[in-house]
């Protein structure tokens, strides 16, 4: 069993378990989403780990992990509009466009998987999202710097959230335009490189939601939300 | 051996380029981050500083209302005492000094303490409206200023001219109204007080951009550039901050033997 704890995997653990702790008693929906959404990371991840070694073992005959991926982008797509609707319905109402957003994605997902199978990883989705979701925490930005109320940022959950995510795959932009380059058939000994910047992408990412998920349960619990 | 070095140096460029390029695009974000920070800081002083304003605009409305109240009542009790108080002494020495034997006389005494009586009333009346003027700053800024000057006139010793221009907005501005009213009270102590005038000219303009408040007046005038000390407390500086605190502007002309130009604008509603 310890075999599938990973440093990745090993965060997002905790980070499923702070969201366990702080918004299982949250009264809003969309945050309790956050326990599934990370239980079926948590779940991928190390079933990833288990499928990885399996493939090295004997790559003749085993697909390598990335179907796994796939799946969990479909996920990914489902779970971030939702999210990125939340936050953004505060501002302006654009419900339309993140839904258009979705959807859009979606079809590109199915498309590539119709285009390839799901044993090649849906690349396009993926940088698609990218934008997608680079623009969606610019324009949270935006839309706070504009907004005349004043909010204490060292607690603002929303703010470290979009910040995490931001950090995430805006900072990870250069490993995903140079994934196909970088993947470890063509280059072997790059791959470390690039399995340590995704592992400090994932601290960032994770340490940002678990800080939220914590600024969320300690204002929730003082009635300041 | 010149393959493999040519490797390591393409590994070593790619190594430097990923690094480079993860630095660029992690500095990005985090610059935002504290832009926003810094930002936010910002905007929370800005929100402070405009909380400080409000308090300060509204303790400067309660202590113009309290001096608009102050000065009433001061010209209520002068009145009372200097006026009707010595009508009614009057009147009680008349109707004291009747004699019923002597028929006519009595009534000739009868006859001038009603006239007397009547003179009261006619004094209470007046100072019944000067109580109610307090409240008529609520129908405008016009309505009270006439009450002011049918005060003043009734003295007798000033010509007031009061002319109004341009159209009263729909939307009154009381706090503004009050403001510009306590101004002018100031500014009549003052005429009273020190320039010795016989005529005062009072223009009251309304324009888009806000009121104008012009009083003019032909008395002694003085050095605006060179007050002496005893006269700089002659409540222009108050009534400049209180212009300045509406974000108003307020510009006075004198000279002395010239009379003296109190202008006063500010933005309205």
């Amino acid at each position: 069993m310890l075999q599938y704890f990973t440093l990745n995997t090993g965060i997002e653990i905790v980070c499923f378990l702070i969201a366990m702790i702080c918004l299982n008693s949250d009264n809003k929906a969309e945050w309790k989403v956050f326990i599934v959404f990370l239980l079926v990371t948590c779940i991928i991840e190390m079933a990833g780990v288990h499928f990885k070694k399996i493939y090295l073992a004997d790559q003749i005959h085993n697909p390598p992990n990335i179907w796994l991926y796939n799946i969990l982008l479909l996920f990914q797509i489902c779970f971030f509009s939702m999210i990125f609707d939340m936050l953004l319905s505060k501002y302006l109402n654009i419900k339309i466009v993140i839904f258009g957003m979705g959807t859009l994605l979606l079809v590109t997902h199915n498309y590539e998987l119709y285009q390839h199978g799901i044993f090649a990883y849906n690349e396009l989705t993926n940088t698609i999202m990218l934008v997608f979701i680079v623009l969606g925490s610019l324009f949270y930005f935006y839309s706070l710097l504009k907004d005349e109320n004043y909010v204490e940022l060292k607690y603002a959950y929303d703010f470290w959230w979009v910040a995490g995510i931001l950090f995430f795959y805006f900072g990870s932009t250069a490993c995903n335009i140079f994934f196909k380059s970088l993947s470890p058939e063509k280059i072997k000994s790059i791959k470390h490189l690039t399995y340590y910047i995704y592992n400090a992408f994932n601290i960032i990412l994770y340490g940002c939601w678990s800080y939220s998920f914590i600024c969320r349960k300690w204002l929730t619990s003082q009635g300041l939300s | 051996m010149l393959e493999l070095l040519i490797y390591l140096q393409k590994m070593a460029d790619i190594t430097g380029l990923i690094i480079i390029t993860t630095l660029i695009f992690l500095i990005a974000p985090a610059f935002l981050v504290l832009y926003i920070f810094i930002y936010n800081k910002r905007k929370k002083r800005h929100i402070e500083e405009k909380q400080l304003m409000q308090v300060t605009f509204e303790s400067e409305l309660i202590k113009t209302q309290m001096e608009i109240r102050e000065q009433t009542m001061q010209t209520i009790g002068a009145d009372l005492h200097d006026n009707i108080g010595q009508l009614l002494s009057l009147t009680s020495l008349t109707l004291n000094s009747v004699k019923l034997e002597d028929a006519e006389k009595a009534q000739q005494r009868i006859d001038a303490a009603l006239d007397l009586t009547m003179r009261s009333i006619k004094e209470m009346r007046l100072l019944g409206k000067l109580l109610q003027g307090e409240q008529l700053i609520g129908l405008g800024l016009s309505e009270a200023i006439r009450h002011e000057i049918n005060w003043i006139e009734k003295s007798g010793q000033y010509v007031v001219n009061y002319d109004i221009e341009g159209e009263q907005p729909v939307q009154n501005n009381p706090d503004k109204d009050l403001i510009l009213f306590r101004i002018l009270q100031e500014v009549f102590n003052n005429i009273i007080k020190h320039s010795k005038a016989k005529e005062i000219s009072i223009k009251l303009g309304y324009s888009e951009q806000g009121v104008r408040l012009q009083v003019i007046d032909n008395g002694a005038g003085f050095d605006v550039t060179n007050l002496p000390d005893d006269q700089k407390g002659m409540g222009l500086l108050n009534i400049q901050r209180r212009a300045e605190i509406v974000g108003g502007q307020f510009f006075i002309q004198s000279q002395p033997g010239e009379g003296t130009c109190i202008d006063i604008f500010i933005p309205y509603p």
